[in-house]
């Protein structure tokens, strides 16, 4: 292992894979303070680089737009009040406080600190960590894979944002637009209703982008272009004082150990470890007081556990290529596009390309302190540009995206659908991730299905007779069943309760 | 009964609207020829699962739906969500900067399709200086028109720009 990421450190040293990686956690600090503009957005926009860049340089600048986001959203939480990131929510809620008494300084270096810490700690455990998920899942047949994958599905689906119902009709959405286009195993064409655009299957930058840019652009134009925003003026020294410290690292600490496995598990990304981590922090305070008025333990536990989990990601992405959150699906997809598979293989296969991948974040972590702490001032002034510059800009961006895929005016049409779309989807609370990991997971399914149905001779006890994927299949099956239950019960409790209680007053 | 409700219209129309998707994507899956090999699982399989599946999310929609309303549903009102009362004319200028962008992009080409788009949707979000705009997005529909073309060998339609930015085509 040692002997790997050393090797590892001699690709991401390489001169034109640290440019790569420097372009990367640059962009994605930038695009994190950016409200409205998020890593599976902009790692969608970017994939068509992927015709020009060599493998290892492009994965290496898309992995670090992704953790880099996590650093830039804590400036806009703790300045702006707006959360430049759905991973920020939480650091907005003591971080904005803090600013507003005149502590945005050591609240912005606590957040940075706290993701340098928990970053670099999260990628000590990736590299211990990866290998031995791969010695097990290089045993995993078809029919463990796609238990594996059912139970992703379900995770990020059904137990994951506020309604069943629409997490899982978003997911039979994706699932839907990941049937269209030519079977590979057949040759038959699904879907596609002879129109030529649709043969090669809807792409994934197209869905992103309409749901992500295009759909978020409608909804900010309609219902909050009109809002005056409060910028917090960059007040107070940078510096901790000796208290912020002693009251910084344990959360720093803590969140590193409920952000990590939240995000190794299908759990669609950070929001609940950073909530997680803000109740700890809450409870466990001396000052629980303070909490609601700018307490610097509440900014940060989230901001550690954010970056903590966006590395977990990574886990599952590369051992198992498995993704877990809406911007690991669009990584897969970059990987796709070099016909690279992620999954225990690639350790093996593409060792120097996985390495350096990992290498590199060390190393990106470093980068990401010194951007964000000693050049803080550049961030807060990106912060200021015009809300209608910045939309029109972004436009201007996803377009290009969608339009340079086949040069054509249907990808720009089908663009607008999805932006529609997530028009609707944003204004009822339909969950983005589960369209976007149903698309790109949906395929990989159907096919380990149906290999591991060929293997069987078409006997589908196949899936219940293997330990590992009956295990995991019945772990699914309790994830939906048990919050149901409990909920008809709640509902009708609640029914007879005010009755049961009406006498009393 | 439960039509009184705001916002059950819409709940109503989107729970109708997954369930005629998944009604008509199974129309669309069992005329899928069956053309399993050996193993019984052929093209057709899971395209069926997939609409059964939006088939029961429609109908539990709909059942939520007329019972009460969708749980945790978004608030109806926009205070609440910490927006502010929907502006139509704003969700125009951005969809008509969209439009004009499509309409444009082959004959115009596509700097000055995405000036026109820059501004349209600079216009969406409050902007009152449109020649400000549009300049701005010239100059980055020139840039990105650039960088396309020359260093990612991705052709892009000049349009009407042809003779200043043909030096730059392949």
């Amino acid at each position: 292992m040692l002997q790997s990421l050393g090797g590892g450190f001699g690709v991401a040293l390489a001169p034109m894979n640290l440019l790569w990686g420097f372009v990367g956690v640059t962009l994605g600090t930038a695009i994190g303070v950016l409200p409205g503009v998020g890593p599976a957005l902009t790692v969608a926009m970017l994939l068509p680089l992927t015709v020009k860049l060599e493998p290892t340089g492009a994965l290496i600048m898309f992995a670090g737009i992704y953790y880099g986001a996590m650093y830039g959203g804590s400036t806009t939480a703790i300045l702006l009040n707006t959360p430049g990131e759905s991973a920020s929510i939480a650091t907005a809620l003591e971080g904005n406080r803090m600013a507003k008494r005149g502590r945005a300084g050591p609240a912005l270096a606590t957040s940075a600190i706290g993701s340098f810490v928990a970053g670099t700690i999260a990628v000590l455990l990736l590299t211990v960590l990866a290998p031995l998920v791969v010695e097990v899942a290089l045993k995993f047949g078809p029919a463990e894979y796609f238990a594996l994958m059912v139970f992703a599905f379900v995770t990020v689906a059904a137990v994951l944002g506020s309604s069943m119902a629409r997490g899982l009709s978003m997911l039979f959405l994706g699932l839907l637009l990941g049937l269209v286009g030519i079977d590979e195993q057949t040759g038959q064409m699904r879907f596609a209703f002879g129109v030529p655009e649709l043969m090669d299957g809807v792409d994934v930058v197209v869905l992103a982008v309409g749901l992500f840019a295009v759909g978020e652009a409608l909804y900010v134009a309609t219902y909050q272009s009109r809002q005056r925003e409060e910028l917090e003026r960059m007040s107070g020294s940078l510096w901790m004082s000796k208290d912020d410290w002693r009251r910084s690292w344990p959360a720093w600490l803590r969140a590193t150990a409920i952000g990590f496995p939240f995000g190794t598990i299908p759990a669609g990304g950070a929001e609940i470890p950073t909530f997680l981590s803000y109740a700890v922090e809450k409870k466990l305070s001396r000052h629980p007081e303070e909490f609601g008025h700018g307490a610097i333990e509440g900014v940060a536990g989230p901001e550690a556990a954010n970056n903590a989990s966006s590395t977990g990601v990574l886990v599952p992405l590369l051992t198992l290529g498995i993704p877990t959150s809406a911007t690991a699906a669009i990584l897969l997809a970059a990987f796709q596009n070099y016909g690279i598979q992620p999954g225990p293989l690639l350790f093996q296969t593409q060792s120097a390309l996985v390495w350096g991948l990992i290498a590199s974040m060390y190393v990106g972590n470093v980068l990401l302190l010194v951007l964000n702490l000693p050049l803080i001032g550049l961030w807060v002034k990106v912060l200021m540009i015009p809300r209608p510059v910045l939309y029109g800009g972004i436009l201007v961006f996803a377009t290009l995206g969608a339009y340079s895929l086949h040069q054509s005016v249907v990808d720009l049409v089908t663009l607008y659908v999805f932006g529609l779309l997530g028009f609707i989807m944003r204004r009822r609370g339909f969950p983005v991730a589960p369209a976007v990991i149903g698309l790109i997971l949906g395929p990989l399914a159907e096919s380990q299905f149906r290999r591991a149905l060929a293997i069987s001779q078409g006997d589908p006890s196949v899936f219940l007779s293997h330990p590992i994927s009956a295990g995991l299949l019945a772990l699914t099956a309790l994830l939906v069943v048990v919050p149901w239950l409990v909920r008809v019960v709640r509902e009708r409790r609640a029914r007879r309760g005010p009755l049961a209680r009406a006498p009393g007053g | 009964m439960a039509a009184g409700r705001p916002g059950a219209r819409a709940e109503l129309a989107l729970s109708a609207g997954v369930l005629a998707l998944g009604i008509a994507a199974a129309t669309v899956a069992f005329g899928l020829p069956d053309t399993a090999s050996y193993a019984r699982i052929g093209p057709n399989f899971m395209p069926r699962v997939v609409a059964g599946g939006l088939v029961a999310c429609g109908l539990w929609l709909l059942a939520e739906a007329l019972t009460g309303g969708w749980r945790d549903a978004v608030p109806e009102s926009p205070a609440e969500r910490g927006d502010h009362p929907a502006c139509w004319r704003a969700f125009a200028w951005v969809t008509a900067g969209l439009f004009a962008q499509m309409a444009l992009i082959h004959t115009a080409g596509f700097v000055v399709a995405a000036a026109v788009l820059f501004a349209c949707v600079a216009r969406g979000f409050g902007s009152m200086r449109p020649l400000r705009d549009a300049a701005g997005g010239l100059l980055l529909g020139i840039a990105l028109f650039l960088f396309f073309v020359q260093f990612l060998n991705v052709n892009l339609p000049a349009g009407w720009l042809q003779p200043l930015l043909g030096a730059a085509g392949t």
